[in-house]
């Protein structure tokens, strides 16, 4: 192909990756290094309202000329990675426990472990049932187990969480056989409630995936390795199996990126208690501490851990297209 | 696949600009001839008398006028967002709540609405205590308040013979004698002591009680980690025993889930919330809660409670451009539609209104009962928020006793003094 009908072909694509990937993301590294912040004075002012009348000593932006407030802005390096980090410890002891990093990382880790393969084998369960239901049968199947992953994260996490919480049928059930369960009430629990909520919504999608790398089957070879007295199982480990390969890793793939990223059932199931997660933290900064250039460091450390976890996948993928040329 | 949150719950509600001269006349004759305007944005949070003010507000479409009222449970966000923004303020107006308005107002991103209120305050009869005025400048319009205030099980109490409890220990001995006595309740407390936003507002009500403050003096130094921030810790501790376990993530929709189910007895809980307990699609203890201030942390404290008010603002970055002042007195209309004394009538019963022609029923009367018992005024300071922000990340470690109080609010006023520099209040 002629350089010019190449670049003629890729451009657009080029273009809007550029555009909306790669100049965020430049953005966001860029944020992570600033510091903007508004030039405050102290001021003691009347305020009147509902509630009656008060002196109030209070700090209030300065405003120039204009009538415009005045904001400071400044390189601040890495400083912001370090704190996210908790490594700014030079504040002493308090600092360290209060950082929420490291917990957060390794409950997002637990998450992504203790989902995935839940999420793998059990989509994958699902998709071999599903392959020997009858024709009919099929499509109202195929559509109750899509559901969880149809259903907004937001209302799936509640009505996970409406199902464990006090008086919530799960408790209630339990409770018939002698076992009193409070889900939000310790650590393990809590993190069980949401990897349930993790696999309950993402094994429609290795389900849905898997079901369609089986249809792909090429029957002869099944039919070949039955002649040849192959067992179910054989059949199962010698011929589907590798034949849905390619797909376990690209499930794996989405699915770890998206597990690493768990927030919703985090703020809803639990609201952070014993199951920060590095994007609830990310969250936090942006919404609570009002602070979107220390986020944007969040933001970015987050990207590394997911390009981190998914070096063993690309590596494997990788590989594989190679040996495809 | 996580991307949809945002979008969760929330709607804008954009009435097309068909809608009939006449209709919109009849409804706001004041914006019925003010020619073409475009469209008016406000923003709000989705909650039954904000809904109320935008149906209200809505009602004035006409040709030439659209009105776009969002309804959204990140309304805070969006606001602080938009009325950052470099350029013209994609919303007109926002309806905030108190702790919001000290953010903007200090970050003087509010237009001060002195001039409309005295063109067409009287019209709308606006009253003196709905002008939250600094310094003389009116800077917001508030028209709903709320506080916190002790929810109780009557028919309990009389069948148990208690007084209503106006301490914490009260409120732990009653809880005691329910535990034991009650065979219906288990956990005879209920309080939202969630981490985050619901704990750290139960520490503000309980430090205000036994006479702490966040800050020291008028300056943004942490005070909160003082021995008041510790006795309000133990405070808290002390109704946990007779709490669900699940307390720690117990928000004020559990705990509203807890008294509807009659699973629980008392508790501190938003006035707003009040009406739920008599729906009786969801409630199962219709006309058996009562209402009281909240109890005092320690005996001859004031009431573990605050006031909040909410009320409509208006961005300083809108006034710019040629229509802008037209665009800002439509919008100012708009909103007093839906806070007139015809809407209050029409939603009596949605909140507690500021205006004085309100009618509290049997939910309203939280704010008088709270101000009587010596609440105070949320805190204003516009570093408030952050200090509130980190010790709801800790209070959950405190109450559940795996650190010392102490240590707890160190570690929270540590992270707070980092930050406080970060945002500019405190010089490095």
């Amino acid at each position: 192909m002629k350089l010019r009908s190449f670049v003629g072909f890729t451009a657009p694509s080029v273009a809007l990756m550029l555009g909306l990937l790669a100049l965020p993301l430049l953005l966001t590294l860029w944020l992570s290094t600033r510091n903007c912040s508004f030039e405050m004075e102290l001021v003691s002012v009347q305020q009147s309202g509902p509630f009656g009348t008060q002196a109030v000593t209070t700090q209030r932006a300065k405003v120039n000329a204009a009538g415009q407030p005045v904001q400071q802005c400044r390189d601040v390096g890495a400083e912001y990675y370090r704190k996210v980090l908790g490594l700014d410890n030079a504040a002493g002891a308090a600092d360290k426990t209060a950082n929420e990093f490291w917990p957060a990382l390794r409950f997002t880790l637990l998450y992504v472990m203790g989902t995935t393969p839940f999420v793998l084998a059990g989509g994958l369960a699902l998709a071999l049932a599903m392959n020997r239901v009858t024709q009919k049968l099929k499509g109202v199947f195929i559509a109750a187990s899509l559901l969880p992953f149809i259903v907004t994260p937001v209302v799936g996490a509640l009505a996970i969480k409406w199902l464990f919480r006090d008086n919530g049928l799960v408790p209630h059930l339990l409770s018939h056989v002698g076992v009193q369960v409070f889900w939000m009430a310790q650590a393990w629990s809590a993190q069980l409630l949401v990897v349930i909520y993790g696999v309950w919504h993402v094994l429609p999608f290795a389900f849905i995936v898997f079901y369609a790398g089986l249809q792909g089957v090429p029957q002869d070879a099944l039919e070949a390795a039955t002649i040849d007295g192959a067992s179910a199982w054989q059949k199962l480990r010698y011929v589907t199996l590798p034949h849905l390969a390619p797909l376990v890793v690209f499930v794996a793939l989405i699915h770890v990126m998206d597990a690493y990223r768990v927030f919703e059932p985090v703020l809803v199931l639990t609201q952070g208690a014993f199951t920060t997660s590095v994007q609830y933290l990310t969250y936090h900064v942006l919404l609570q501490e009002d602070n979107p250039y220390k986020a944007s460091a969040a933001a970015v450390l987050t990207i590394v851990g997911i390009a981190v976890l998914l070096i063993p996948l690309l590596r494997k993928t990788w590989r594989e297209q190679r040996q495809g040329f | 696949m996580r991307r949809r949150l945002f979008l969760a719950g929330s709607g804008v509600v954009p009435l097309s600009g068909a809608a009939s001269n006449s209709a919109a006349a009849q409804a706001c004759p004041a914006t019925a001839t003010l020619g073409g305007i475009g469209e008016i944005s406000l923003i709000g949070n989705s909650f039954p008398a904000i809904t109320h003010i935008a149906r209200r507000a809505e009602a004035c479409a006409r040709p030439g006028l659209k009105v776009s009222f969002k309804l959204t449970p990140q309304a805070r966000t969006e606001t602080e967002l938009a009325f950052a923004s470099a350029g013209r303020s994609p919303f007109d107006a926002a309806v905030v709540s108190m702790g919001v308005f000290s953010n903007l107002y200090a970050r003087r991103q509010l237009a001060p609405l002195t001039a409309l209120v005295e063109k067409h305050g009287a019209r709308y009869k606006l009253e003196e205590r709905m002008l939250v005025r600094v310094d003389g400048e009116v800077m917001a319009i508030a028209f709903m308040q709320n506080t916190q205030c002790l929810y109780y099980r009557a028919d309990l109490f009389d069948k148990h013979r208690l007084a209503v409890p106006k301490t914490y220990a009260e409120m732990a001995q009653a809880a005691a004698r329910l535990k034991t006595d009650e065979p219906s309740i288990a956990f005879p407390i209920a309080q939202g002591f969630a981490k985050g936003f619901d704990s750290a507002t139960e520490f503000t009500n309980v430090l205000a009680s036994v006479g702490g403050g966040y800050f020291q003096g008028n300056g943004a130094a942490p005070a909160f980690n003082g021995a008041e921030g510790v006795q309000a810790i133990a405070a808290m501790r002390s109704l946990m025993p007779y709490m669900t376990p699940n307390a720690l993530a117990s928000n004020s929709d559990d705990v509203v889930n807890q008294f509807q189910q009659g699973k629980a007895a008392m508790g501190v809980l938003w006035a707003s919330r009040a009406a739920r307990m008599d729906d009786a699609a969801a409630s199962k203890v219709v006309g058996r809660m009562q209402f009281a201030a909240a109890p005092a942390a320690v005996a001859g404290g004031s009431s573990a409670a605050h006031l909040w008010w909410d009320g409509v603002v208006m961005p300083r970055k809108a006034l710019r451009g040629p229509d802008a002042a037209l665009r800002q007195e439509v919008a100012f209309h708009l909103l007093m539609n839906g806070l007139s004394e015809e809407a209050v009538a029409a939603g009596n019963d949605l909140t507690i209104w500021v205006r004085s022609s309100y009618k509290p029923g049997r939910f309203g009367t939280g704010v008088t009962l709270a101000q009587a018992a010596g609440a105070r005024q949320w805190p204003s300071e516009p570093f408030f928020s952050l200090a509130h922000g980190e010790v709801g990340k800790v209070l959950p470690e405190a109450l559940t006793g795996e650190k010392p109080a102490q240590a707890a609010l160190d570690a929270a006023a540590a992270a707070y003094a980092k930050i406080v520099v970060e945002k500019g209040f405190v010089k490095a």
